[in-house]
């Protein structure tokens, strides 16, 4: 049966890039209409035929998106959207940021609830959004709270907001929205505050804490997509867990870094300045709770109502160089 | 296998029997990838808080328990005990005594001050422990865990001597998730912990500021090498009498929780009468 089109934005993102190669191996699929910042040349670095169109655009202009959803995607017979796009950098702030991590999704919903052959809304959210405290759940259901912290970076108010635009337009129109709160994609080019973490060859941590974390591969974030752009008449909130749940400890390990637990108070100063000095993104006051306490997505949800479960791991480099031993 | 595992299990390895080392690494879990499950708990842990800590339980506190055959083999189950003695211990030894004795690995719901004490909150998630909350504890009774809750909470280790063996506050949280989940509760007595370390004193502020709910005083440096008895009662079914829905009503609850409650103290009375003396 037809799919119809589907429109992927973020599509040059390393999820995006894969989300569409997986889209287009799909004969069910007419239409991939991907969209990113770069231009032709530089995006979609891969062999397609008439099956994928690609635009360069910036979604933070409302006007663009109208032009985009009313014009080609329209043209191509576009049923479901699938909204990757956010600034990664935690670096990135301001309202031009803001424009294309908050409004850009906004216009997207607003346009879509009108629109002749759209069907369906997919925001790939972060679980990132989820309030992280020792008095709760160590197990994150979607009912969690959310980190609504006056105090919390950009990187994070902009996920929360976008997150919630999309939850209270929910069941307003016949558009079916759904939101995947995704664990930590562990890999590059994904905006991962541990990927960045990991990148130092010793690892910082608060002494006397391990706190489990859960981290997702790309193979199951783009089959967790794939499974949301096929669920017809599924809508509502679903975390998306991953393969890997490990405590901190063990995740430096497998990352073949060195651990050092450190006090407190001296964590977070160091790390200021190794953003300084070194222009790296990870930030420690970002990440101090959840290097404190235990915080693993539930997939039940996603199991009862997608059909999906974790399969793939992380790469890990320790498992790369035992396997070559 | 992890770093930090494979040092637990060469520990474990050279204190515990080849049989236990075995039955440890075939408990049932669930294993959310590299050997923890979600809450942070691993066998080889396990084994390793039992290696360090049998000798306690056999030697030092020389724990007896009577009605073993009332804990629950599989599924589901609330164990719901007094608390008391200053310092948790009662808590350790059930852990330990259901280990050794009913071979299960009880899951402990600690106040929610445990899990933000650093190093004691790692050690103890990894036995098993898991913090105080609904969701928590919602989660390891779907899984069909074994929980061990002390409805009384820290003001139960926390009351004077002159409180010993009454019966404080009496939360009603366990009741409530006994009905919604069709979950047994066990009803559980300590006989000794409040003779092992009596309390003299206690600073509300001085605690808080430590991120302890108080700080204790205590007559004895250590905790005293009194002998420990535990009692496990009947279990109590309470899906025979209330359905899940009921765990909504408050008054249904209250009542749940006063059986419970009841059956503990009927159990702290028969035990003060069994028990010989405080080190007998």
């Amino acid at each position: 049966m037809s799919m119809g089109g589907v429109l992927v934005t973020g599509a040059t993102t390393p999820i995006g890039e894969r989300l569409c190669r997986s889209l287009l191996a799909d004969q069910e699929v007419d239409h991939v209409l991907a969209v990113g910042p770069h231009p032709p040349e530089r995006a979609m670095p891969f062999a397609h035929g008439e099956r994928l169109v690609y635009r360069q655009m910036d979604l933070s202009r409302s006007r663009a998106v109208h032009e985009l959803l009313f014009g080609i995607a329209r043209d191509l017979g576009v049923r479901v959207v699938m909204h990757l796009s956010m600034h990664r950098s935690v670096d990135a702030h301001g309202s031009k940021v803001h424009a294309l991590n908050v409004d850009a999704l906004r216009s997207l919903l607003s346009l879509s609830e009108r629109h002749p052959t759209i069907e369906r809304l997919i925001f790939k959210s972060y679980a990132e959004v989820y309030q992280v405290q020792h008095n709760l759940p160590a197990l994150i259901t979607e009912d969690h709270p959310l980190n609504m912290a006056g105090g919390a970076p950009q990187w994070i108010r902009d996920r929360v907001e976008a997150d919630l635009t999309a939850c209270t337009r929910m069941g307003l129109s016949n558009l079916e929205i759904m939101v995947l709160r995704c664990a930590e994609v562990l890999a590059p080019g994904t905006g991962s505050q541990l990927f960045d973490y990991l990148s130092s060859s010793v690892c910082l941590r608060p002494a006397g804490y391990d706190p489990v974390l859960n981290l997702l591969s790309i193979s199951d974030v783009v089959r967790a997509l794939e499974l949301a752009c096929k669920a017809s008449g599924v809508q509502g909130v679903i975390n998306i867990p991953g393969k890997d749940s490990l405590p901190l400890s063990e995740c430096i390990f497998r990352w073949g870094r060195a651990s050092v637990p450190l006090p407190e108070a001296i964590l977070s100063p160091l790390y200021r300045m190794r953003r300084r000095l070194r222009g790296a993104q990870f930030s420690y006051g970002m990440n101090r709770r959840r290097f404190h306490y235990a915080a693993v997505p539930d997939g039940t949800r996603a199991a009862d109502l997608l059909g999906y479960a974790p399969e793939i791991g992380i790469d890990w480099p320790t498992d790369k160089q035992e396997d070559l031993e | 296998m992890p770093f930090s595992s494979r040092i637990a299990r060469r520990y474990a390895q050279a204190i515990l029997r080849p049989e236990e080392m075995e039955w440890i690494a075939g408990i049932p879990y669930n294993d959310a990838g590299h050997g923890f499950d979600p809450f942070g708990m691993h066998p080889d842990f396990i084994a390793t808080g039992l290696a360090t800590f049998k000798a306690l339980h056999s030697k030092y506190f020389r724990v007896k328990s009577y009605g073993t055959e009332n804990v629950p083999k599989t599924g589901s189950g609330i164990l719901a005990g007094n608390h008391s003695g200053t310092l948790p211990v009662d808590g350790m030894m059930l852990w330990l005594d259901v280990v050794i004795n009913a071979r299960r690995v009880p899951r402990p719901v600690a106040d929610h001050f445990v899990p933000a004490l650093p190093y004691v909150g790692v050690l103890f998630s990894r036995g098993g422990m898991v913090g105080g909350s609904r969701g928590n504890v919602r989660a390891l009774l779907k899984a069909g865990e074994l929980l061990m809750i002390f409805p009384e909470g820290t003001p139960g280790i926390g009351k004077p001597y002159s409180e010993k063996y009454k019966l404080q506050d009496w939360r009603v949280g366990h009741a409530e998730l006994a009905i919604r989940h069709q979950a047994p509760v066990i009803p559980v007595a300590f006989i000794g912990g409040e003779e092992q370390m009596p309390q003299i004193a206690r600073f509300d502020g001085l605690g808080k500021l430590l991120g302890l709910p108080y700080l204790p005083i205590p007559a004895s440096p250590i905790p005293l090498p009194v002998r420990y008895h535990i009692h496990y009662g009947k279990p109590i079914d309470l899906s025979a009498d209330y359905r899940p829905e009921q765990a909504d009503d408050p008054e249904i609850v209250r009542e749940a929780a006063q059986r419970v409650k009841d059956a503990v103290q009927g159990l702290i009375h028969r035990g003060l009468e069994l028990r010989e003396g405080i080190f007998r």
